[in-house]
Order: structure tokens, then sequence, then C-alpha cells
């Protein structure tokens, strides 16, 4: 695993700023209703961005696997759900999954760049495990993550709440970040660090930004080449 | 100079003796004795105690036993912190032998992380020694390193051995003969009164005007609670290692001497014993 230096102009991102570029990110999470706000710690004054959201899963259950327990019923639903779903609909049991799922985005001031902290956990508190975050992953992602998973998912103690949660490692970060961040500032625009980076790095984590936050403010240039230039670095706004 | 040769060497061979005792309300088939064991300072417990686990798993029946976790007065011990820094938080002020309970049930999810195998240690490990790497030199000693140094690292701790790991580390611990230290000082500040589990900052060895920072100046700026006025009582103690070193020490030599392998200066602060 290596933090490549990504080439002339190497932005490197202030505390300072990112708790600015976190302001911005929050009015705007503000106008469209998206649910993100920003944590202070009681101690020490920094702080996080945090956000809450339930995802609501569907499991049909064939008749014959209804009885059987609960982990074996997740490995047999590869397999079976896909080739019994006429079956199942006429006689078949609906399971719907709830997982809360928590956000969290701190700064790293050893690597100057923001890491995605999570955990998931089911109603009933039962936290998902790292298979089961994994298994969830949108499935282009998985190919990246099964080549060296400890280097990209890890479970880690969480610097302020001192508990422990999953994080996506931040040394790739650099490595798409200063080449958007320099080519917009050559054309003089202004691009949102945090919405950039979490509209990339999200997806991976089940976390989606809507489109809404692609769109600038009234007063800034509403040309679409931003969106495009986007593109062009394999981002996704999901 | 040979002198500070010998503190790597202390600090390497660091011992605390323990005594693991099974939680009460774990199912045995017998009695379990407590298991005495002399931990290393250096290392972290799910590393080093294979032999604790197997002596307990004895008397137990297989379907009792899932993943082991420690506690010491009702507190979990989290494994990926390194056994000294433990032991100074949690007991440095208790009588010996450290008495740890053993338990095989009710993992505390909100509190530890699991610890599937030795992998996961590895992981750890690694990622904190790449850490304190981008503080000390943006990255560029570990990097240039190739893999098979990386796991003499791991595979130096993982067996104790001193000369091993230090081949290796000796160049972590290297800088540019234009600098007098290194860029940033990686260290983490523990009080176990404090829901936040450590203060981590940014912070150079080396003042603007050329002087050499010392611990005092570190923990002046990061945590100045920990040091109390000349006329008032000390009511805590700066620990690193079992001592408390002279807060004149200067924090570039405390980096270089009394790290942790993983290339960090953990420190504790706790109350100071009344007798």
């Amino acid at each position: 695993m290596s933090c490549s230096m990504a080439g002339e102009e190497d932005f490197v991102l202030e505390e300072k700023r990112f708790k600015q570029y976190c302001e911005e990110f929050i009015k705007r999470s503000q106008q469209i209703g998206d649910g993100w706000e920003w944590r202070t710690s009681k101690d020490l004054g920094d702080g996080y961005l945090s956000k809450t959201h339930y995802q609501v899963r569907n499991r049909k259950i064939p008749p014959d696997l209804k009885e059987k327990n609960h982990d074996n019923c997740e490995q047999m639903l590869c397999t079976h759900v896909e080739e019994s779903l006429d079956d199942s609909q006429a006689a078949g049991v609906c399971a719907t999954e709830v997982i809360h799922y928590e956000y969290h985005v701190l700064y790293s001031s050893s690597y100057r760049v923001p890491v995605l902290y999570f955990r998931a956990c089911f109603l009933d508190g039962r936290p998902l495990t790292l298979d089961e975050i994994w298994k969830s992953v949108h499935a282009c992602y998985q190919a990246c993550l099964l080549e060296g998973p400890w280097d990209t998912i890890t479970q880690q103690e969480h610097p302020i709440l001192g508990q422990p949660f999953f994080v996506l490692h931040p040394c790739r970060t650099n490595e798409f970040i200063s080449s958007v961040l320099s080519s917009s500032r050559k054309h003089d625009r202004h691009i949102n660090y945090i919405t950039l980076w979490l509209s990339t790095v999200g997806p991976v984590v089940g976390l989606n930004l809507p489109m809404s936050y692609a769109k600038l403010a009234p007063e800034q240039d509403t040309n679409d080449d931003s969106v495009e230039s986007r593109g062009e670095h394999g981002l996704r706004i999901a | 100079m040979t002198d500070d040769k010998d503190v790597l060497r202390d600090v390497w061979f660091g011992r605390i003796p323990t005594c693991f005792t099974l939680y009460q309300d774990e199912v045995t088939e017998r009695e379990a004795e407590p298991y005495y064991l002399l931990l290393p300072r250096i290392s972290y417990l799910t590393l080093v105690t294979d032999k604790v686990k197997k002596h307990f798993q004895k008397v137990m029946r297989q379907e009792e036993v899932s993943e082991i976790w420690f506690e010491y007065e009702g507190t979990p011990l989290k494994w990926h912190y390194p056994i000294g820094l433990l032991f100074d938080l949690h007991a440095s002020n208790t009588a010996l032998p450290w008495s740890i309970t053993v338990h095989f049930k009710n993992f505390p999810e909100k509190d530890l992380l699991h610890c599937h195998s030795k992998d996961v240690i590895e992981a750890h490990f690694m990622a904190c020694i790449k850490e304190a790497d981008a503080l000390k030199h943006k990255s560029q000693v570990i990097n240039e390193m190739q893999k098979k140094d990386h796991k003499q690292l791991w595979m130096g701790l993982q067996n104790d051995k001193f000369e091993q790991f230090w081949a290796i580390n000796r160049k972590l611990m290297e800088y540019p003969p234009e600098d007098s230290g290194f860029r940033y000082i990686p260290f983490r500040i523990y009080q176990a009164t404090t829901e936040r589990p450590f203060i981590q900052k940014l912070f150079r060895p080396i003042a603007s005007g050329g002087e050499l920072h010392t611990l005092g100046d570190l923990l002046k700026d990061v945590c100045p609670s920990a040091i109390t006025p000349e006329d008032g009582e000390q009511k805590t103690q700066v620990m690193i290692h079992g001592i408390e070193p002279m807060l004149e020490t200067p924090i570039q030599w405390l980096s270089e001497h009394m790290s942790y392998p993983d290339n960090f200066l953990h420190i504790s602060i706790i109350p100071r014993p009344t007798d």
C-alpha cells in the first residue's frame, strides 16, 4: 500500500479548510434535507460530520428454508432466491431486515485527509460483522476489495468516541482528489472537497449522495462541465 | 552512545508478571486454575496469550468457547493497545502480579475490536507504523522499504527478536542531516477518565529558533491539565514504559528511544498515588 505523490500540484487539506468545507456541505445538506450534521467534541472542540440512515432489505425466503436457522438462511438465499422466485412468490415468506447505519467523517491530521468511519447494526442491536458489511458492498467495488481487504476496510477504534467502527482507509485518497481539484482550480471552479470525496468513497459502503449536491449554488457557475470532468475520473454520484 | 542503546534494550525486554483467572460465570467441566505469565510490555495481548487460551480451553466444553477477551476490574482491555500501555494506564500503582480476568462469552461489541487471527494484529501493527512514518517522514522511508522489510518488523515483534526488528526499525528513526529531527512526533496521550480514548495532534520536535522541544512543552501544548503550576501539588503522573521521564527530556530523544515498536510514544496520564 503506498501513498503516492499525485504529481505537480499536490493539494493538502488543512484542518481549518476541512472544517470550512464541512460547514458548506452541512448547509447544502440542510437545504436538500439529506440529514448530515456536525458534532463537536466537548473537551477539545474538534468535531466530525455525522449521518444516520436506515436500510431496508427485503428477503424472500422460499418455504423450504423457513424452518432453518438464520445463519444458514443467508448462505442459501444467495443461490436460491433467483431460481425459485416464481415459486416463492406464491408460497414464500418475505422477511424485512432493517439495518441502522451510522456514518462519520473525521479529519486525519496524520494523513491530511478526511476519513470515513461507519458502523451498522440490526434493530435488535446486533452489530454487523465485517463479512456482512463486505457482502453488502456494491458489486462493482467488490472486485477491488477482494484483492486486499485489509488495506481498504478495517475495524478500528473511533478516535473521539473510543468505540469500534469500520474505516475506509485514507491512503488512496490523494490519488484521485488532487488531480480533480487542481484541474477545477485551473478552470476557476469551486468544488467542495467533501462533496467530491464523499460521492466517490461513500457508495463503496452504501452511502449515496443525492444528485442535488452537484448542482451549484445560484451565484456560481452552472456549467455542466463540472459534472463531466468528475465523470472522467471515474467518480459516481449515485 | 552505548547508554542510549541500552535504553532500546530495556524498553524491548520489559515484562509484567500477570495472573490470568477465568471469569467465574464461564461454564467449566473442572475447576480452572489461574495461569501465570510474564507479558512483554511492547507486545499485544492477543499475540502472546495462546498458552492462556489453551490452558482454559482444556477445562471447558467446545460449545462454550468463542472469541477470547480480557478484562481488568470490570474494564474490557483493548488488545490493540500495547500491553505496557494498558498496565500503566489501569494498574501501574497496584500490587503485582497484574490480575486479568479471561472471558470466552458475551464479547463486548461496543468496546472491543474483534481479533479473529494474527493477521488482524499484523495489519493493525503495520497501520500504526505507517501512520507514524507519515508524521515523521511524509511516508518516504516506509514506502521506500520492500515488503520483506515490513515483514521483518512484524516477525521481529512476533518472535521477540530485538536485533531482527531494529535492523529495519533504525531506518525509521533516522532523519536528513540538514534537519535536527522528525517532521512531527508520533505520540498519543491517554487518560482513563476521559471518553476520548487518546489525544493526538501535530507537534514539531524543533522550535522555530532551532531549540529542541521537551516533553513538558508537548504536554503544555496538547494536554495542559497534566502539568500543574509549580506552587500547586502535582496530582498526576506522566508515565511511559512504567517510568516518569523528566519533563525536560527532549521529545525527539524520547521518540527515538522510548517509542513502542509501532513507532508511537504512548503516554499515560494517571492519578498520582496519595500515600
